[in-house]
């Protein structure tokens, strides 16, 4: 114990130097500003660091990137409060109560507490790094193929189960999803599967543009087909940022609660923030005693998402330091920003260079103390954009939409793809299926798909490995569970009362 | 008197403006604008880190005099980048990373592109593959781990990534072969995200072995977690020097996972040469391998000859393996 305090010091040493700090705080700005940013995520920020930390220090450059990697966290969930439109797919969440906030007026409140929770994610994730690394690397280890399958399987049960209206649409926006996902190359077989002989879609879907699509481009028509209605924008309100005590301790335990989820599903390589909102959004809604405020301006289905958005990216840290591998796209591009100055995170970084992990993990406090500085005051202006009118803030809305689309992967084709997924989001929305599970669907269709057939293979094709290893059977139990649970409410609520 | 000072000026810059295009209109040929390498992949794999490599020692030796920018355009398994490179047609100032997959992509019938479409500039470094089994493992040479396959192919699932038909995959099906394993026998387990899935699967004890370039798994060797059966390389390599050649092991193999550099189609000669002659000087700066030694990154550079033939060979002997183990069709 004392151990890890005389290391925290040591990287405390390291990240509290003027230098160190002055970058934390323009990697922290930088993310904020390109995680707002429909389409730019934690990676592009990153990335385009890169040619910047060529003559840093392997201390400095990596902190500068954590920064960079924090701050898109922070800013990714802006967009999806402002305007509906996520900035990555972890922030898809925060559009469920956010932007209902936003239409009730709460702008302000809603930025301060995504701020706050992704403030309080982040220290956690910090905490359980410096304490918990060694055995979470071990633990993760042990998700192979089946278990992976199997909480997969339960991070789309639970969204199903979570989506407004009728389970069965539910269900119907999943398939969707997933018959998406097939779209492209297979990489197991090497076939070209449902592309029509369209060279542009054998990479398949790019779930961002799918999300851009549904999303943001439907939004606008959405709202052109009610611009007669006015929000109910208090215009006296309207500018402050600022959350009551009240509300904010409504929030405090489900953001503490969704910390640790976070940091678990973040430390699995490849699975991510996006699991880690679902899944923090479903256990909240399940957990509430007013389970139907979900999805209409609930401050709890915006707090706890958050809060396991940012614990997660200290959950990626951990892969990285501890195997050397990359846990997520943003650490992927770090360990190769790494590897050119020489430094490869290993097994072995700890001993051999403690100043760098150590340093890298104290400045993830500081940044998110920074980062929270950053952020409250530069929710002020945002709020303002709210005076904008709607028949001027719409056509912008479409442009910016447009333009993220085409920095994905500066394709046209998406343009097509962008407005094909608007005009199916305006007409699922009419019909009243709910666009999550499709595009969680849609992200995890590949992983689901992929890990099912792994896990088949390795056990000559028998079905079942998935009950016999306890923690593949604990996920599915729960996926049963949440599914049993959700029609019961569900039959509960449609049948009169007596 | 101001008369003469201009007429001296309109004479001091016709000199120069003459002798200035003069040097330009003679058979040397410059990049008059901002260079672009391409990377076909997103930020951070291996294509990206080589062009960003590339960036940096010309730039930090000075050996071109414009900016160089690396864009990243990922998609189809590099096709995306090389054919957006072929559309430069004639222009020098574009180029692209690549690999072994501009070869396999169009042998497996996943893209129409072929190295014939592009300028080879260059091979510049290699890195070699391996065998990675965990550290207690019963099987400690490439003999006894193909023999327990043999066996029983059952019990060893194979870790490889991104896809079947790569450098990776195709090392383990060479070797297989040599050692009488039937390929179709070989139970091989895809892991999309390569090392980042194929690392924790076999330390967590769900595969039996990985195919894998070696420097993805040199932390784990030195960390005692991860034994390394052969590596593909024509002799030891001083990082792992314990660890035996597969040639040492009686196997006809020296297989590099090599990258290079390519341009695009319809360059005159002026612009190859100038290409041929500034990544020659390139390959020798301090930078250069100073940043190779980083990377662990073997040298293997070949220049734009070399490589154009290089490539001829290594298309025709893909092309009879690929056949051979069933995967082209």
């Amino acid at each position: 114990m004392e151990a890890i305090f005389d290391h925290l010091m040591l990287g405390l040493k390291v990240a509290i130097t003027p230098l160190n700090i002055l970058w934390v705080f323009i990697g922290g700005l930088l993310g904020t500003i390109i995680g707002m940013l429909p389409g730019l995520g934690p990676a592009t920020g990153v990335a385009i660091l890169i040619p910047i930390t060529y003559n840093m220090n392997p201390a400095t450059a990596l902190i500068t990137m954590c920064a960079v990697y924090y701050g898109a966290m922070f800013g990714g969930s802006r967009a999806s409060i402002m305007i509906n439109t996520p900035g990555d797919a972890s922030a898809i969440v925060s559009c469920f109560d956010g932007y209902p906030m936003t239409k009730n007026g709460r702008a302000g409140e809603a930025l301060a507490i995504s701020a706050y929770a992704s403030f309080i994610g982040g220290i956690i994730g910090m905490v359980f790094l410096v304490f918990l690394t060694e055995p979470v690397a071990m633990a993760a280890l042990k998700f192979g193929p089946a278990e992976k399958f199997s909480l997969l399987l339960f991070a789309l049960t639970a969204t199903v189960t979570l989506s407004e209206g009728s389970i069965l649409k539910g269900f119907i926006a999943m398939g969707l999803g997933f018959m998406l996902s097939t779209i492209g190359i297979d990489g197991q077989s090497g076939s070209i599967r449902f592309c029509y002989g369209l060279d542009a879609l054998q990479d398949g879907i790019d779930f961002l543009v799918a999300m851009i699509g549904l999303y943001a481009v439907a939004e606008v028509f959405k709202n052109y087909g009610s611009l007669h209605v006015k929000y109910s924008v208090d215009s006296k309100t309207i500018g402050k940022v600022w959350v009551s005590w009240k509300e904010f301790k409504r929030c405090l335990l489900p953001m503490i609660r969704s910390g640790p989820l976070g940091f678990f599903v973040g430390v699995l390589p490849g699975m991510g923030g996006t699991i880690a909102t679902f899944l923090s959004y479903a256990t909240e809604k399940g957990l509430s005693k007013h389970p139907e405020r979900f999805g209409k301006g609930e401050i709890i289905g915006l707090a706890a998402p958050e809060s396991a958005n940012n614990a997660c990216s200290g959950g990626a840290m951990v892969p990285l330091l501890t195997l050397g591998i990359p846990g997520s796209g943003t650490t992927a591009v770090m360990l190769a920003a790494l590897m050119m100055l020489g430094i490869r995170p290993g097994p072995i970084l700890f001993e051999q260079h403690p100043e760098i992990a150590w340093g890298v993990i104290a400045s993830l406090l500081v940044g998110n103390v920074i980062l929270l500085v950053i952020n409250l005051p530069l929710a002020v202006p945002l709020v303002q954009l709210l005076r904008v009118p709607l028949r001027i803030m719409l056509p912008m809305i479409l442009g910016l939409g447009y333009m993220g689309t085409y920095f994905l992967n500066y394709s046209s084709f998406d343009f097509i793809l962008v407005s094909i997924f608007a005009l199916g989001g305006y007409l699922l929305s009419k019909l009243s299926v709910p666009i999550p599970p499709l595009v969680l669907a849609l992200i995890l269709g590949g992983m689901t798909e992929q890990t099912f057939r792994n896990a088949m293979t390795i056990s000559d094709g028998n079905v079942a490995t998935f009950f016999v290893k306890p923690i593949s059977l604990t996920f599915l139990i729960l996926a049963a569970i949440s599914l049993v649970y959700s029609l019961w409410r569900q039959k509960k609520l449609s049948s009169p009362h007596q | 008197m101001n008369k003469k000072r201009a007429l001296w000026m309109v004479l001091f810059v016709a000199t120069a403006v003459v002798f200035a295009t003069g040097t330009a209109l003679a058979k040397d040929w410059k990049p008059t604008k901002a260079i672009e390498i391409i990377a076909p992949a997103g930020p951070g794999g291996g294509w990206d880190m080589l062009a960003r490599t590339v960036q940096k020692a010309l730039t930090d030796e000075k050996l071109v005099d414009k900016p160089i920018i690396v864009t990243n355009k990922p998609g189809g398994g590099g096709a995306t980048g090389w054919t957006y490179l072929k559309g430069k047609k004639g222009h020098g100032e574009y180029l692209a990373a690549t690999s072994p997959l501009i070869l396999q992509n169009n042998l497996l019938g996943k893209s129409e592109l072929t190295y014939n479409d592009v300028t080879p500039i260059a091979c510049l470094m290699a890195e070699w593959e391996t065998i990675a089994v965990k550290a207690d493992a019963p099987w400690k040479t490439g003999k006894e781990f193909f023999e327990a396959i043999k066996k029983n192919p059952a019990s060893v699932p194979v870790g490889v990534g991104p896809t079947l038909g790569n450098d990776d995959h195709i090392q383990f099906l060479t070797i297989a072969q040599a050692f009488n394993v039937d390929p179709k026998t070989v139970k091989f387990v895809v892991f999309p995200k390569t090392a980042a899935e194929q690392i924790p699967a076999i330390l967590g004890g769900h595969i039996g072995a990985i195919t894998i370039s070696m420097a993805e798994t040199l932390e784990q060797v030195k960390a005692g977690k991860l034994r390394l059966l052969g590596v593909s390389s024509p002799e030891r390599l001083a990082v792992i020097p314990d660890v035996p050649t597969w040639k040492e092991q009686g196997i006809d193999l020296v297989f590099p996972h090599w990258r290079g550099l390519i341009a695009a189609p319809g360059l005159t000669d002026e612009q190859l040469k100038y290409w041929d002659t500034v990544i020659g000087k390139m390959v020798q700066t301090k930078t250069w391998k100073d940043l190779l030694k980083k990377l662990d990154w073997d040298s293997f550079y070949q220049n734009a000859a070399d490589h154009k033939v290089f490539l001829a060979e290594s298309y025709k002997s893909q092309d009879n393996l690929l056949t051979s183990v069933g995967l082209k069709k």
